[in-house]
């Protein structure tokens, strides 16, 4: 019948299924097959009346009706088609043939005495000739076609209405059939569990996961449907410390089961597309929850795409089941508050316009001020509290932010660093976690001491004094962690230094991005607005298109660029810091009702 | 009228931006072509292909934020 998963308005209960499910089936199958056969049918009587028409159709320029090509006593027809013209070769050695020709095409009638069939047959195949059989008939060729061509009408008719009689049926009976469908998975699925587990006669034995936090649910539920039957034993909590030695091999894999609560369980779906945590480390699902809608926002921070992500995120999120649409629809939204809240507060704009006027150098740029013609505020006070709205320019104040993204790079490194101290500390003990994960968070402070210093000193590299306390006490913290480091994971851990400086540097993309799409938002903003607009008439209307074309391309890039840039900062950044991966996902054993309910 | 010394500082910021967005292109392009190759044999390895694909990314980044710099000294 062809149903597929579709949306259906209301669950069937499963008493329902089991009443109805004898007469629904016997009165489907009889409908169906009937309008099935049907259609079969018809499909075949339509198909040998087309390859009846084609073989028609060379005779249609022939002047001669259907049944003077049959039932002589005294001549042979031939008909079929040829490679070259026979008719001067069977002229010239038989006496009586007559050849008729089909216009335009190869193919030919004969007729020719019986007695001389023979040698017009060895004629023809000498110019190619292939046999075409035709059908018998009365009457002339385009007559016969006509009368196909009738009959294929009325067949078609009825296919038709079978078509429209099995898809009323399919849409009458599909919740029903997709229901009855599901609770019969569902029984066989219970059926066959047994098969799965160990039984006797008399009793059966499962052995599984649960989480260890519902053990006394689980015991509970148990012991509430089955009572004394059943015993259940805690066999071992596993505990999150690497195994070690002969162990090593036997360890089963222990499941993980990640968040499930929302939001974080959003954002699960970003830690699984690397892999599932394994059992002994962490879930960063939640520090991911909290900076990657963070930098998304900080690399878009504009009011109007802010509240435009926000906006198709919540709608995601309410209409989209798939898995990737739901990864981005969650990035969209919760990045979309972010966006919304930096581009009020910390850079005041709106369509890369800023709200309040911009003046440099004597000249005004555009802005909403500038455009609306009244003067936005720069601040506004809240309970004497004076909020800015706009503390930075994207464009005019890239070394600062350059620098602010720096400085959030070494925190997120150190959050990093922290959880990967964590996890050491759960799996091989907090002497590794201080050797392995405590050296490089020395270095990345002694790095983090340096800089300010380094920063001061841009200018003029050869002024900086190597002797002072600023310089030393920073280099001492760097060189305890590298000693640390190289005793904990040996000499290769001097590899990574370089490592940890492109790590820092590589989250500068937080202003580069941010800073770029500002650029291309003034470009169009300018074309349209300053060139275009002003003109009046057709021209303003090509400014409101470019206007308009231009910002969606920016708001395009804004997802790809601030999404992909934000979520790798995590997965190569961050994770490198702390995160192993490849646990082995919990999926446990449960029945999922899409189509059906239980009451 | 811009002097020569800023006009070589603007060559050199374009220099910057346009040698780095090279190079980061040839990285990605091996990769992207493999990513490809991933997804089609399954649909599935789409958004880690697309993660591997702009991390070379970071080097045209790295251009940009010199350029940024470099602007900063006109």
């Amino acid at each position: 019948m062809d149903i597929v998963d579709a949306k259906v308005e209301s669950r069937l209960s499963v008493e329902q299924i089991r009443k109805d499910i004898d007469e629904t089936i016997i009165f489907l199958e009889a409908e169906i097959s009937g309008a099935v056969e049907s259609k079969n049918r018809i499909n075949e009587r339509i198909q040998e009346l087309e390859v009846e028409k084609r073989g028609l159709e060379p005779l249609l320029s022939i002047p001669l009706d259907l049944e003077f090509y049959s039932d002589y006593t005294n001549i042979t027809v031939f008909t079929g088609t040829v490679r070259t013209d026979p008719e001067s070769a069977l002229k010239k050695s038989v006496d009586r043939v007559e050849v008729f020709k089909a216009a335009g095409g190869s193919f030919v009638a004969v007729f020719v005495a019986k007695k001389e069939a023979s040698e017009a047959q060895r004629i023809l195949i000498q110019n190619g000739f292939t046999d075409v059989p035709l059908s018998k008939g009365k009457g002339s060729p385009d007559q016969v076609i006509k009368g196909i061509d009738e009959e294929e009408a009325a067949l078609k008719k009825v296919f038709s209405e079978a078509e429209d009689k099995l898809s009323e049926l399919r849409k009458k009976n599909q919740a029903f059939v997709l229901a009855s469908e599901e609770q019969f998975s569902i029984d066989v699925e219970k059926a066959e569990f047994p098969l799965r587990i160990a039984t006797t006669s008399r009793a059966f034995f499962a052995e599984g996961w649960i989480p260890a936090a519902q053990t006394d649910k689980v015991k509970a539920a148990l012991a509430e449907k089955m009572g004394d039957n059943v015993f259940l034993e805690v066999v071992e909590v596993k505990n999150r410390k690497e195994p070690h030695g002969e162990h090593e091999a036997d360890e089963e894999e222990v499941p993980v089961r990640t968040s499930e609560k929302r939001p974080l369980s959003l954002f699960s779906s970003f830690v699984e597309l690397i892999s599932t945590p394994k059992y002994n480390e962490i879930d960063p699902a939640m520090i991911i929850a909290i900076t990657f809608p963070l930098f998304f926002g900080l690399m878009v921070g504009d009011v109007a795409y802010g509240i435009l992500f926000m906006a198709l995120g919540w709608l995601g999120l309410k209409k989209v089941r798939t898995d990737d649409w739901r990864m981005i629809s969650t990035m969209l939204f919760f990045g979309g508050v972010w966006a919304t809240i930096f581009g009020v507060f910390l850079f005041g704009e709106a369509f890369g316009l800023h709200f309040a006027r911009q003046i440099t150098g004597g000249t005004e740029e555009l802005s909403w001020s500038f455009l609306l013609n009244m003067d936005l505020p720069h601040s506004i006070d809240l309970a004497g509290i004076s909020i800015p709205l706009g503390v930075f320019s994207k464009l005019h104040d890239v070394n600062k932010l350059l620098l602010i993204s720096v400085w959030i790079g070494i925190a997120h490194l150190f959050i990093g660093l922290g959880l990967g101290f964590a996890n050491v500390a759960m799996r091989s003990g907090f002497v590794h976690a201080i050797k392995e994960k405590f050296s490089w968070v020395l270095i990345l402070f002694g790095v983090a001491l340096i800089l300010p210093y380094m920063l001061a000193h841009l200018d003029n590299i050869m002024a900086m004094d190597f002797t002072s306390t600023a310089v030393l006490v920073p280099l001492a913290f760097v060189i305890i962690g590298i000693v640390l480091a190289i005793i904990g994971e040996g000499g290769t851990a001097i590899l990574e230094l370089p490592g940890l400086a492109s790590n820092i540097l590589s989250y500068t993309r937080l202003t580069a991005i941010g800073t770029s799409k500002a650029g291309l938002a003034l470009a169009f903003n300018m074309i349209a607005l300053e060139m275009l607009a002003p003109a009046g008439g057709a021209m303003l209307i090509f400014g409101i298109v470019i206007f308009m074309v231009g910002h969606l391309a920016v708001f395009i890039l804004a997802v790809i660029s601030a999404g992909m840039h934000g979520i790798r900062l995590h997965y190569v950044e961050l994770f490198g810091k702390f995160y192993k991966g490849g646990g082995l996902k919990f999926s446990p054993l449960k029945i999922v009702r899409k189509y059906t309910s239980e009451r | 009228m811009v002097d020569v010394g800023s006009g070589m500082v603007a060559i050199g910021a374009g220099l910057a931006v346009g040698l780095a967005g090279l190079a980061s292109g040839w990285a990605e392009k091996d990769i992207g072509s493999a990513a490809v190759g991933a997804v089609a044999e399954n649909p599935k390895n789409f958004g880690r292909s697309l993660i591997l694909t702009v991390i070379p990314e970071t080097i045209v980044i790295f251009g940009l934020v010199i350029a940024f710099l470099l602007m900063g000294k006109i």
